[in-house]
């Protein structure tokens, strides 16, 4: 169940526990898939110290215009291939990525990516549909001015 | 992301992390309210909503009228809009982070296929 704050992304790849776990904490294939579309993960700006307490920092650039988002987070928990956990303690409260890789038996992995303390999430469904609502009341009121 | 895109964001993220202040978004999500009739469903004081109001309003969460005396607060679509915005992002970074994931994964049994 996902809490206020809290975000959770659900995901099958074809591959072994240990595939995807050494997937997301060595450099060589981070730098592969990590950054989002439009961006690059250099290598060289790829840290991981892979113990509880050591550093998982990448840097992102982006493709077109070069700028650079880097993510500095530090691992709170490297369970081999279960779970991993980390902490980014730059972002807003300490938000906490927690991935936890489940074999299907079948040759396949689910692996569901949680996050708890992020930012925007802190705004519960309610709220969201207050939103919603007062962005369609907006709209409306936007209507209403151009029509009339 | 722009640098100032990112400060209103960490502004908005700020407001948005207090249980008090989504209440009164909630609230003004209803319609405009004074002070007064924000404090009315809490156990606080004016003076203690007005501060949860400041930090709304410096977020661009809200906005309160200088047209009247009790200065109504209304709910600020476009502050809004930003955060939502950025909740849909972070899907979609998961989303593609994953999508490429799949993608080496694909390679790497590529490259161990008997050839």
């Amino acid at each position: 169940m996902t809490q206020p704050g809290e975000f959770t992304y659900c995901r099958t790849h074809h591959a072994s526990r240990e595939v995807l776990f050494d997937c997301m904490t060595q450099p060589e294939h981070l730098t592969r898939f990590w950054g989002p579309d439009g961006t690059t993960t250099p290598l060289d700006g790829i840290t991981v110290d892979l113990r509880p307490g050591g550093a998982f920092e990448t840097v992102m650039v982006s493709l077109s215009d070069g700028s650079q988002f880097t993510m500095r987070a530090v691992f709170l928990e490297v369970s081999r291939p279960e779970r991993l956990v980390w902490t980014e303690p730059d972002v807003e409260g300490g938000m906490v990525t927690t991935i936890t890789f489940t074999d299907l038996g079948d040759g396949r992995t689910e692996v569901v990516t949680h996050q708890t303390n992020v930012p925007f999430m802190y705004a519960g469904p309610e709220t969201r549909k207050g939103f919603e609502t007062s962005l369609r009341r907006f709209g409306d009121y936007i209507a209403g001015l151009t029509a009339g | 992301m722009t640098a100032l895109a990112t400060d209103e964001l960490s502004l908005s993220f700020a407001a948005l992390a207090d249980p008090t202040r989504r209440a009164i978004l909630t609230r003004l999500s209803a319609g405009e309210a004074t002070v007064g009739q924000l404090a009315e469903p809490f156990a606080l004081t004016q003076q203690a909503i007005s501060k949860h109001l400041k930090v709304l309003e410096r977020a661009g969460l809200i906005s309160r009228s200088r047209a009247a005396q009790a200065r109504p607060c209304r709910i600020e679509p476009a502050g809004l809009e930003l955060a939502a915005d950025w909740v849909d992002r972070h899907r979609q970074l998961w989303h593609e982070r994953y999508n490429r994931l799949d993608q080496h994964l694909a390679a790497l049994q590529a490259d161990d296929s008997p050839t």
